[in-house]
């Protein structure tokens, strides 16, 4: 929907002619994600009235003003890389691309924190902390996804959890342009101090800003963040290497860097693997864990090279994938190195674990350092072109989420085998979970399940997999609210909210009251947060149907 | 291939916007981590190649049409190939292609930007791309003792392209060059006024009637002088020759290369020895047309297929063109044969460099934009300390000259030919 001239005028006012627009040509680049298809039934959501390039939170608090005036829904994003970071609820919306805001404004390398403005990137983070013997965590998406994206609006779990945390706590403070356009500071920033701590004194809001899965645009736009950073062993610079004539992707590491060191034992099988786990955590000596996905792998140029290598795999050793673990250790002093390293042989040792020279030859063990420490991106993406994440990276204990693994796996191997999605193999579900804090908070429970988005069987089968793991009327029982950070829910689509919400003390009730205490007007996009009241929607029973257009119902 | 063809590729575009950035794994300095300089300046999504798939696909949609801000989104690009590079480390998809392939629909449909139109309106009828006459062609040359091939024979033909044929500072550049190969007994001539575009940078814009003709005529040329090696010192020339004929089915029949690789030869033959200092410290920028969009052309023909349930490869397997077998060690490798010269590297180079900001048709329509880029270009050279930036095509030099007067720039700007001439 087209702004009127009034509401446009007062934008471009703002943010100066250069960086607004309303051309249909660029507004339609702000609304095909990957993902889309799923949600929507076509790869276009709702096409933004007018996207514009904001510089600062002057800019940013003027803008929502203006929204709240005219009655104009909004969003903020950074990479833009999920589609619920682009998705609107309302046709009379704006999107604020946030890229002119890309600075990183602090490294506090003495008090290990750095502030950034929402554009930087985890990987750019990590390239400048590295300078001062710092680290911040690996980021599951890949290298483009936003450091404030990550750590205060949206859900993700990753490999070094077990050293670095989760990515909601790692927030120190941030500077919130509220929906109302007032800017809050949390912590020691709202007292006046710079952003050290997020709880105070000052107002404590972590779990408002980001609870378990992030607002995601819901109430507000953060425009700086301050981020706990963890100590780096590694160089302050680095190069990946490869031969002439490689493809860009055989770039690596020559070895695993001096102040580190990554073993990979393979047990007897996966509980063995996994009880492991729980010692390696337990002992306090990890820098980032991975169970069943070794990234040791020379990493595929595309889809045919990667077919062809595992049609050349040898079988047993895919096998014993499912069993094993990276263990990255790091150390300020070799002696240090050398402790980690003995306590590590010395589990294995007990659990009856043994060093495969294939997983443990130098270059396979530098590979899966790159992997562990910066992501290899999302190669899932290219295997069929779209993925679910299925069981939602719910939080819990490791038992609890070996259960649920267990159980998802027999569900997704049914659809695997009717050929609807990709079908890594034939054998045993493969079972990983991501420990935070060397599991003394838990752990985060990931799988994902490989669809083809525009293959209509595949999308219905997807459509009828999750609905199967989420529908709370079904057999499958899972623990926990089906919403990875909104990745399996756009609001308007599969009302996970509404329907989840009686089953856990209608959590969904006080959120929707903190919605509308934030955002009295309710202009800030609430496609993957929650709406300030449920429209109403079909039913069956007391359930909420899924809300999948489909193109018959559109005439198409 | 039409656009449409890439359909598969407009819906399997993620928006990760690798597109925009050099691959990580080679980035170091954060300064220069980007690799587009289409939406490094204009900071739209659109301008970046995820946005031009989104471009086609609402086309294809119907949801837009190819309007003015369509084709200025579609022509303030290079055509570079970075984002193509980028893509490819993750994905199977072909930003590149669909680029070029929606550039020829906006030509068939008879939309051109207009300083394009005005270029192509000069190739028509003088047969470059300079807006100059076709008789001026040869003067580059002045009182040089070489074959006319339009009235001799020689075994190598040696083609200046249209901006050394008529950019007279250049001049000495193209001249310099063919010195080199005559002083190593190379049996070469020129074509003089008769030589005309390779029809390269007109198959960017679109035109793709054009290359075609100007690859028939190149044919019939150097068939008819009977040359068997074409030596060119321009690296556009070059992937018009080795590549993009090839890719359209007019491949010369010739032996074709790039200045840089036949000096290699010379040298390794020693017909030509590197002896007098050179005491500089230079960098090398890679062209694009010599590095990423000079990797061979790969012909295939054959079918999508789903294995393993839903995953998607190519029967028979597709061998992706992923940037990384341009020419890339053999300009280095020259350099580093020079006495007293220093090579230093920038931070962005071979398949992953930072275009000149020339190509495309970019330094014809937005010339703003062109400078803006070899500018960022030229900041890169002297962050990693050098005094000169060398290159290998007269499109780069000449716009990184201008830039560094634009911008008040002391660092020098050579062309390989001239630093090799200054070491013999």
């Amino acid at each position: 929907m087209k702004l009127a001239k009034q509401e446009y005028q007062a934008l471009e006012y703002i943010v100066g002619r250069e960086y607004i627009t309303q051309e249909l040509v660029i507004l339609d680049t702000y609304n095909q994600v990957w993902g889309n298809k799923f949600f929507f039934d076509e790869k276009h959501s709702t096409r933004p009235s007018a996207v514009v390039l904001p510089a600062s939170t002057d800019e940013i608090q003027a803008i929502v003003r203006v929204c709240n005036e005219y009655g104009i829904l909004f969003k903020a994003f950074s990479s833009g890389f999920e589609y619920l970071s682009l998705a609107l609820e309302k046709e009379k919306g704006i999107l604020l691309d946030l890229k002119r805001m890309n600075r990183v404004l602090e490294i506090d390398a003495k008090n290990m924190r750095a502030v950034v403005e929402p554009y930087v990137s985890v990987y750019r983070l990590q390239l400048e902390a590295a300078k001062h013997g710092l680290y911040t965590g690996r980021i599951g998406v890949g290298y483009s996804a936003g450091v404030v994206a990550a750590e205060c609006c949206h859900h993700g779990c990753q490999h070094t959890m077990v050293f670095t945390s989760g990515y909601g706590r790692n927030v120190l403070g941030v500077e919130w342009v509220l929906p109302t356009g007032e800017v809050l500071e949390m912590g020691t920033g709202e007292s006046g101090g710079e952003l050290f701590s997020a709880d105070g004194p000052g107002f404590s809001l972590r779990g408002i800003l980001r609870g378990r899965t992030g607002a995601n645009g819901g109430h507000g736009i953060i425009t700086k963040a301050s981020v706990k950073l963890y100590p780096w062993y590694g160089p302050a610079e680095w190069e990946q290497e490869k031969k002439p004539g490689e493809p860009p992707s055989r770039g690596q590491l020559p070895k695993v860097p001096d102040g580190y060191k990554v073993l990979i034992p393979t047990f007897p099988n996966i509980d063995a693997a996994l009880e492991a786990a729980a010692d390696f955590c337990h002992a306090e000596i990890l820098y980032s864990l991975s169970i069943s996905l070794l990234g040791t792998d020379v990493p595929a140029e595309g889809n045919d090279e990667e077919w062809a290598m595992m049609q050349a795999a040898d079988p047993e050793l895919a096998e014993e994938v499912k069993s094993s673990l990276v263990l990255v250790i790091g150390g300020q002093s070799s002696r240090e190195l050398k402790y980690r390293e003995k306590c590590v042989l010395a589990i294995t040792e007990k659990r009856g674990g043994r060093f495969l020279p294939e997983f443990n030859e130098p270059a396979a063990l530098a590979r899966s350092f790159v992997d562990m420490i910066w992501s290899n991106g999302v190669p899932a993406l290219r295997v069929t072109g779209d993925f679910l994440p299925s069981s939602s990276s719910p939080d819990g204990s490791p038992d609890m989420l070996k259960n649920l693994a267990l159980r998802e796996g027999e569900i997704v191997q049914r659809y695997e085998r009717s050929g609807a999605f990709f079908r890594r193999d034939t054998g045993q579900r493969q079972i990983t979970w991501r420990p935070e804090e060397n599991l003394s908070t838990g752990a985060q429970g990931i799988s994902v399940a490989l669809y083809d988005p525009y293959d209509p069987s595949s999308l219905e089968a997807a459509r009828r997999f999750i609905s199967e793991l989420f529908d709370p009327r079904g057999k499958f029982q899972r623990f926990g609210v089906p919403a990875r950070g909104g990745c399996l829910q756009i609001e308007s689509v599969t009302h996970v909210h509404q329907n989840w919400g009686q089953r856990y003390d209608n959590y969904d009730l006080w959120l929707r009251k903190l919605k509308k205490m934030l955002d009295p007007n309710a202009v800030a996009d609430w496609s993957a947060y929650i709406p300030p009241d449920y429209p109403d929607y079909p039913r069956e029973g007391g359930y909420v149907m899924p809300s999948y257009p489909r193109k018959e119902e559109k005439g198409e | 291939m039409s656009w449409q063809d890439y359909t598969h590729d407009m819906q399997r575009c993620t928006r990760c916007s690798y597109c925009k950035w050099i691959p990580y794994r080679y980035m170091r300095n954060t300064d220069f981590i980007e690799g587009c300089p289409s939406v490094a300046r204009y900071n739209w999504h659109a301008y970046a190649a995820g946005g031009k798939f989104n471009m086609a696909y609402s086309l294809l949609k119907g949801r837009i049409d190819i309007d003015d801000t369509f084709l200025d989104v579609l022509y303030r690009c290079q055509m570079d190939g970075s984002c193509d590079v980028s893509c490819k480390v993750q994905q199977d998809i072909e930003p590149l292609q669909l680029m070029q392939e929606l550039r020829i629909k906006c030509v068939e449909e008879g939309k051109l930007p207009q300083p394009h139109q005005t270029v192509i309106q000069g190739l028509r009828e003088e047969d470059n791309m300079m807006q100059a006459p076709k008789s001026d062609r040869g003067k580059w040359a002045g009182d040089m003792d070489v074959k006319d091939l339009a009235i001799d024979k020689a075994e190598v033909v040696y083609h200046a392209g249209c901006r050394y044929s008529y950019d007279k500072e250049l001049w000495p550049v193209a001249r310099a060059g063919l010195s080199l190969l005559q002083k190593a007994g190379v049996d070469v001539g020129i074509m003089g006024a008769d030589e005309v575009c390779c029809g390269g940078r007109a198959y960017e814009l679109g035109c793709s009637d054009e290359m075609e003709k100007y690859a028939q005529r190149q044919l019939e040329t150097f068939r008819a002088a009977g040359v068997s090696t074409l030596v060119t010192p321009c690296a556009d020339c070059y992937a018009s020759f080795k590549v993009l004929y090839d890719k359209i089915g007019k491949g010369l029949g010739i032996e074709v290369f790039h200045i840089t690789q036949y000096l290699e030869r010379l040298l390794k033959e020693g017909k030509l020895k590197l002896t007098k200092k050179v005491p500089l410290t230079v960098t090398y920028h890679d062209p694009c047309h010599l590095g990423r969009l000079a990797e061979p052309w790969v012909h295939w023909q054959g079918k999508e297929v789903k294995v393993q349930g839903q995953m998607i490869v190519h029967d028979p397997p597709k061998q992706y063109r992923r940037g990384a077998n341009g020419v890339y060690e053999i300009p280095r490798n020259i350099l580093k044969s020079i006495p007293g010269l220093k090579l230093v590297e920038m931070y962005r180079i071979k398949e992953y460099a930072w275009c000149c900001g020339a190509g495309g048709g970019v330094i014809d329509a937005y010339p703003d934009f062109a400078l803006w880029t070899a500018a960022e270009r030229l900041r890169e050279a002297g962050a990693v300390g050098a005094e000169a930036i060398v290159s290998a095509c007269p499109w780069c030099k000449r716009n990184f000259l201008d830039a560094a007067r634009e911008t008040d720039n002391d660092i020098k700007v050579y062309d390989l030919i001239e630093l090799v001439q200054k070491a013999i």
